[in-house]
């Protein structure tokens, strides 16, 4: 058992059970900040915890971004899964300790961490006697479903639309119900894709191990080749969150850093990111999934070359990655946010917003709340709504924060109303000028 | 059946005893001829207190008074009323914990020192001891409705009462610690009267329960040495239920009919809960005894039914901890009740830091162990707390 200094994180493996503890202690230790919930249960029943931290936990504030991290996908990847239960303790901690950096994103931001998308597995692969665990057992759910393959492929339907014209975001609209009678998808699938479609996500990671690096968007190849480098529209602004994380990781983003296996191609790196179909192709991963059924912008992070290190090194994985957690979520403030209302003030919900020269929209949430992800640069950002005139707004975004633009819509009956105001106007004065 | 099992049956009728005995009407008054012939000289500590609580209390109606501080009319007890009092709720409820309350009420409304609670703990026992006498003796004119069996006592009642006048401090020691004492064994064994129902063995002494024939069959399967205590305990515990409905029909709140059935009743649901006992090996029912139980009950009760718990968790469910085995458990619950303290333990003490510094929320300890009581429930119906852990966290922010 390894003890630290860092007070209230003790650095070792924690089954299901002591998971479940961990996550109520840090729950009583910050109850004002801090809540449970469960997205559904795993096949063989385990809770798919989430822990969310926020100043006001359980309500969503108009304005403020929704982040999350969700590890341990693949059971037998270990190292994301104990990570975000010490980040968990950790800003609990920080919190109370009065760390400003902490208790100011903790205010602003609203964090869900699940440490676990796949207990099941995690058991399976904890199970294995010995120091070395196995490359493959635990990897999948307890029905043998890899879930980083189980996600609808949207890639595929976004690049026929890109020949064939169609939309390239929010293309499980019309799906849900296709989506729950699906039988093919596990139930920790189905249990996120409902979690995703529920709470406006804004940025997310998806934290794996067997490598180190940080991968983003899109994973699966257009042409359906090995290795192919495959940019999605918002390339600039992934590359630049990916980057944010591995730059404050040591060891990710170490130049002279030898492949985790001598035969390993690693050629695609760069700084510590990839993109995901240059490094393998990828179909049916959750990553993509969130990009193209929602707004959220997701990337995949790999902590380490052993899936399932042995205990004694985690305490040296938290010390790697502390940084790297928190400063990737600071970048869900960045870009443009602000407010879709109509002209009487009253919130419009999935409006449309759009940025010159970028091909993906985001839309606003129930709040009439958005938030545009964008590297710096000078934008032309467009709100539109069915039944409103849309409107264009120039902006010059900088690194960070995000820069404020609201946008009050006209609705065309409105605009109706008052044309035909202006023709009775008229049309009175000239019978009063002409004497009809 | 196990050692455990009938006790386990036992202490959950008497649960279900006393919680439902809060149903019943008290006694409506005492006989203060003889009560006062007990306690012939006035005490300044009795009429201490009783001035006191009227004072207190005047404005309190009697149905409002939990404690019941006052007369049925209105009027405040008098010393020796509320010493009758606190011993008739003693034996109703059969529960020394009674008696534990009132003094340590009394004790932090400073209305008594610390060696007066030690004398009223004396005058309290006497008063029981008399009830329990006075019942066994009444018994005889109510033989007609029970059909008891006469008892010894019956010709020497004079002696007898000249014995409790002066009881000895270990007797009342003993009784008030839950033991039988003397007196009542004597009213029960011996007589050989025993109309009906003939095949219990009069040498058992078991008169009384031929209205217990599942009881009695419960008792007989006790055969073993390592039982006879246990057994020795469901007696008593039978003979204070059997007691208590006595009482009842003595002060008039039932009818010798309904006391009857009320008997009759009990038995029928000792027989259930032997069946369901042994359809269901498991320690289920003991959590539920100590759910039923006072929150004051001794610590380790509930850590006890922790661990059990946990160990019907595990056998009902091997694939949701493997590896773990029956002696790591113990500790483990004992670990997680320990990490939960030192979490509330954070909290409070960032509370009160945070508070200090000024800030505008005020440290509220009740609306806050209402929230996390609040939210333990809502966590448990959500498969997030186990029920046992939400009773963990409860209890230890109501020790706060």
């Amino acid at each position: 058992m390894a003890l630290s200094a860092e007070e209230g994180i003790s650095f070792e493996y924690h089954r299901y059970a002591e998971l479940r503890e961990a996550l109520v202690a840090v729950w009583l230790q910050c109850p004002a900040i801090s809540r449970i919930y469960t997205v559904g249960r795993s096949a063989e029943g385990r809770e798919l915890l989430v822990i969310e931290i926020s100043d006001r936990p359980g309500e969503h504030e108009p304005g403020e971004p929704e982040f999350k991290y969700v590890g341990n996908m693949h059971g037998n990847e270990a190292v994301g899964r104990e990570l975000l239960i010490f980040l968990a303790q950790y800003l609990c901690n920080e919190y109370q300790k009065g760390n400003d950096t902490i208790i100011n994103l903790i205010h602003s931001t609203r964090i869900h961490i699940m440490p676990s998308l796949n207990p099941d597995g995690f058991e399976k692969a904890a199970s294995q006697p010995g120091e070395l665990k196995d490359w493959f057992v635990g990897r999948s759910n307890a029905q043998g479903i890899d879930l980083n393959r189980n996600f609808p492929d949207l890639d595929r339907i976004v690049y026929v639309n890109e020949k064939e014209g169609g939309p390239n975001n929010h293309l499980l609209k019309n799906m849900k119900k296709a989506v729950d009678q699906n039988p093919k998808l596990a139930p920790e699938t189905k249990g996120v894709i409902h979690w995703i479609m529920d709470i406006p996500f804004v940025l997310s990671a998806n934290l794996h191990g067997g490598d180190l690096v940080a991968n983003y968007p899109y994973d699966e190849t257009r042409t359906g080749s090995a290795h192919e480098y495959s940019s999605c529209p918002d390339d600039a602004i992934f590359q630049s969150l990916a980057r944010s994380y591995s730059s404050f990781n040591p060891a990710m983003s170490d130049p002279n850093r030898p492949p985790c296996r001598k035969n390993d191609d690693d050629s695609s790196f760069v700084d510590g990111t990839t993109n995901g179909g240059a490094w393998y192709s990828v179909p049916g991963g959750m990553q993509d999934f969130n990009y193209l059924s929602s707004n959220c912008f997701e990337i995949t992070v790999e902590l380490s070359c052993e899936k399932f290190p042995p205990e004694e090194t985690l305490k040296g994985y938290w010390e790697d990655n502390k940084n790297s957690l928190i400063n990737y979520i600071e970048q869900i403030h960045r870009g443009v946010k602000g407010f879709v209302k109509d002209l009487q003030g009253n919130p419009i919900a999935n409006a449309t917003i759009s940025v010159e020269g970028i091909s993906h929209d985001v839309t606003s949430a129930k709040d009439g709340d958005y938030w545009r992800l964008l590297v710096p640069g000078n934008y032309k950002v467009t709100a539109s709504a069915p039944g409103y005139l849309a409107i264009t707004k120039k902006v010059a975004v900088p690194f960070s924060p995000a820069v404020v633009v609201d946008f009050e819509l006209e609705s065309l009956s409105e605009r109706k109303e008052e044309e035909k105001e202006e023709l009775m106007e008229w049309w009175k004065m000239m019978s009063e000028t002409l004497n009809f | 059946m196990g050692p455990g099992l009938g006790l386990a049956v036992a202490l959950q009728v008497l649960a279900l005893l006393a919680s439902r005995g809060h149903g019943f009407p008290k006694p409506a008054g005492t006989d203060k001829a003889i009560h006062n012939r007990q306690l012939s000289v006035e005490r300044p500590l009795e009429e201490q207190i009783a001035e006191a609580e009227a004072d207190k209390n005047r404005k309190i109606a009697p149905t409002d008074d939990p404690d019941g501080l006052h007369q049925l009319d209105g009027t405040p007890l008098t010393a020796e009323d509320i010493v009758q009092k606190i011993a008739a709720r003693i034996y109703e409820e059969n529960d020394r914990g009674v008696f534990d309350k009132i003094v340590s009420k009394l004790l932090n409304l400073g209305l008594i020192t610390e060696s007066q609670a030690y004398t009223l703990e004396d005058e309290v026992a006497e008063v029981l001891q008399q009830l329990i006498a006075n019942d066994a003796k009444n018994r005889e004119k109510e033989s007609e409705d029970f059909d008891y069996p006469a008892s010894r006592a019956d010709s020497d009642t004079k002696e007898k009462q000249q014995e409790r006048m002066t009881p000895s401090k270990s007797d009342q020691d003993s009784f008030i610690n839950g033991e039988v004492d003397d007196t009542l064994d004597n009213t029960w064994s011996s007589s050989n009267v025993l109309e009906r129902r003939n095949e219990l063995p009069s040498e058992d002494n078991f008169e009384d329960l031929q209205y217990f024939p599942n009881f009695y069959a419960l008792l007989k399967s006790l055969n073993s040495e390592t039982e006879t205590k246990e057994k020795e305990t469901l007696i008593t515990i039978m003979k204070t239920l059997i007691d208590f409905v006595k009482m009842m029909v003595k002060y008039g709140t039932i009818t010798p009919e309904e006391g009857v059935s009320y008997l009759e009743n009990l038995d029928a649901m000792i027989a259930e809960q032997t069946k369901k006992k042994l359809e269901n090996p498991s320690t289920k029912t003991r959590t539920k005894l100590t759910a039923d139980k006072s929150s004051e009950e001794a610590d380790s009760t509930k850590e006890e039914a922790a661990k059990m718990e946990k160990e019907y968790e595990f056998s009902k469910d091997s694939t949701k901890n493997e590896g773990q085995n029956a002696a790591g458990i113990s500790e483990e619950s004992r670990g997680k009740s320990e990490a939960y303290l030192e979490a509330i333990r954070k909290n409070i003490e960032w509370l009160k830091k945070h508070n200090k510094q000024g800030n505008k929320e005020d440290y509220d300890l009740s609306k806050l162990r209402d929230f996390i009581d609040q939210q333990a429930d809502a966590y448990v119906d959500k498969g997030i707390l186990d029920k046992e852990e939400a009773d963990v966290i409860k209890r230890i922010y109501g020790s706060l």
